[in-house]
């Protein structure tokens, strides 16, 4: 022991503020939260009552099926549009810098702001609803509504599955320009004569898509999925910001509970909920879908 | 061989529709800053009517001037652009050092570490910010610079670590040690050696650890009760339904998140997305 410090003293001085620093101020922190979440408020013993009286509460409820459908939808959009826009990059044409600094353009953005910006364009007199408007009135122009169509500007903000839609849009214009990063980082790896190989051999895009580009990419998509699901399940600025109260997520579910209602062990039994859901959420899909080979 | 025509048919529809694909694609991630900045220069007419224009038609500083005079845009400006900076001064601090052993550990040791970092980073903010609120308001901190500072350094500390091991792990030990060979001590090495080298890595690290801290939102919002920093501010807007204020904000707000990172795009690599740009 006394040899190892003398050996590595430098190391360990160097290493030891960080150290100190993420020991008291995040990991006591989060135990202090998960011990929270098991303690009655009242008694101040240990009980599973912070998380029965979570059980009988409806708004608790909405927010952890709310949370899981604006992660898997948020997942399944960012993933997809970051691929399309990745292997369009990939590409060489004249003007591709320019429209990789567009791109890139939501990255400039923070949170915050890109959620102002869609309050304005989904609020009931905003911007979307009244392009859809004006393409109801070209097509009862052309004739293919009927004149007497009204059309209803819709409450985006309204809550239920179009509230979710709109949170999940916000997130996914946030971050696929990131999304398309990695997985453009991952594409660039992929060496150009494997490519060349499967032209001779006459594959077809789709084919050399499938059985090439998507294999060799499965380290970054991992990366990529993980690195998202962490943060949409956690997803907390873009819905306080566009729905307020309408659509709870776990997040904001547990912010209320904490400032607004001042349950600080119910607000801790929610995020020990959100890390469980979380970490089963990575290991599942390590073990099943990536089985271990994206981190390997 | 099957034949070619059947054979490329997606090739074709991909050739086809690659620019119009493009375009829209531009024009989704532009138009919601347009449409922020146009509201922030817009008449009440143009906005609050059940049918806004898509272009600017009366174009006035009106919001701006009201924001700029009113005497409630500095004070949340200086709190935010302090506690970034010293944020990023205390980061850079602390993680150097750190990364740099991180950087040469063995490999395995160096995954778990790395992986514990992220593991920190999976735990949902409104966890660690509730007790960190519930102790700062024994300590008096709320509201402060410092307690600001000490809460965003939780969220940065392990993204900035991250960055940094990428970047002293490139730099080849062989130099340190031809160092040491002519008779320069460890830290001498380190400091005259590694240290310069990193630097511009350090750089580009600590600027994205300053946005992060500028833009940080649930820290700040479980930390004050008065004084806003200016993410607070953008927020406290939309809660009031002030349109054009929460616009007007929204864009200083975003002026030099926009500048840096446009400075900074060919720095934007898979080690610095990895940590926590959000």
């Amino acid at each position: 022991m006394k040899r190892f410090l003398k050996k590595y003293h430098l190391e360990i001085l160097l290493i030891l503020p960080l150290a100190l620093y993420i020991f008291y101020f995040t990991l006591i922190p989060i135990l202090q939260t998960i011990k929270m979440g098991f303690t009655n408020p009242i008694t101040g013993s240990l009980s599973l009552d912070n998380y029965r009286y979570l059980l009988e509460r409806e708004d608790f409820r909405k927010a952890f099926v709310n949370t899981f459908i604006i992660s898997i939808l948020g997942l399944i959009m960012q993933l997809t549009a970051g691929l399309i826009l990745a292997l369009m990059l990939k590409k060489e044409f004249k003007t591709k810098g320019i429209f990789r600094a567009i791109i890139l353009t939501p990255m400039g953005v923070p949170t915050l702001v890109s959620g102002v910006a869609l309050l304005y364009i989904f609020d009931t007199q905003g911007y979307f609803n009244e392009l859809l408007y004006r393409i109801t009135e070209g097509l009862k122009y052309i004739g293919l509504i009927a004149s007497t169509y009204r059309f209803v500007p819709i409450d985006w903000a309204s809550g239920g599955i179009r509230t979710i839609l709109m949170i999940a849009f916000g997130d996914m214009w946030k971050v696929t320009p990131i999304v398309t990063l990695l997985l453009l980082a991952g594409l660039e790896s992929i060496p150009l004569d494997v490519y060349e190989a499967a032209q001779i051999d006459g594959a077809s895009k789709w084919q050399t898509f499938k059985n090439i580009t998507l294999p060799l990419l499965k380290p970054s998509i991992t990366m990529a999925v993980i690195l998202r699901s962490v943060d949409l399940f956690r997803i907390f600025e873009l819905p306080m910001i566009l729905a307020g109260k309408t659509v709870p997520v776990l997040a904001t579910y547990a912010f209320e509970e904490y400032r607004v209602y001042n349950n600080p062990n119910i607000s801790g039994a929610v995020s020990t909920i959100l890390l469980v859901i979380i970490m089963i959420f990575v290991l599942l899909y390590l073990k099943y879908v990536d089985k271990g080979e994206g981190l390997a | 061989m099957m034949s070619s025509v059947k054979k490329d048919r997606l090739g074709k529809i991909i050739d086809v529709s690659f620019f119009p694909l493009l375009i829209f694609f531009s024009l989704i991630m532009l138009i919601p800053v347009y449409i922020l900045v146009k509201v922030s220069i817009s008449q009440p007419v143009d906005v609050l009517t059940q049918h806004p224009t898509f272009l600017i038609r009366n174009f006035t500083w009106d919001h701006w001037i009201k924001v700029l005079t009113s005497g409630k845009l500095w004070p949340a400006f200086r709190k935010s652009f302090t506690v970034a900076t010293l944020t990023a001064i205390f980061a850079i601090i602390i993680a150097t050092p750190a990364s740099y052993v991180i950087s040469r550990l063995p490999k395995k040791v160096k995954y778990i570490v790395i992986l514990g970092l992220f593991f920190t980073r999976m735990f949902p903010n409104v966890g660690i910010a509730l007790p960190i609120a519930v102790k700062f308001l024994k300590w008096n901190l709320m509201d402060t610079y410092i307690g600001l500072v000490l809460a965003h350094l939780i969220e940065q500390l392990p993204f900035i670590t991250w960055i940094l091991v990428g970047t002293f792990e490139v730099i080849p030990v062989d130099l340190e040690k031809s160092a040491m060979i002519d008779g320069a001590s460890r830290l001498r090495a380190l400091m005259s050696i590694v240290i310069p080298n990193a630097a511009p890595g350090i750089a580009v690290a600590t600027l994205f650890v300053w946005l992060n801290s500028w833009n940080e939102f649930t820290y700040a919002l479980y930390l004050s009760l008065s004084d806003n920093t200016l993410p607070l501010q953008v927020y406290y807007y939309v809660n009031r339904g002030g349109f054009f204020q929460t616009a007007t904000y929204a864009t200083i707000l975003t002026i030099p998140v926009a500048v840096v990172t446009y400075a900074l795009q060919r720095y934007l690599k898979s080690d610095y997305l990895g940590g926590a740009i959000k």
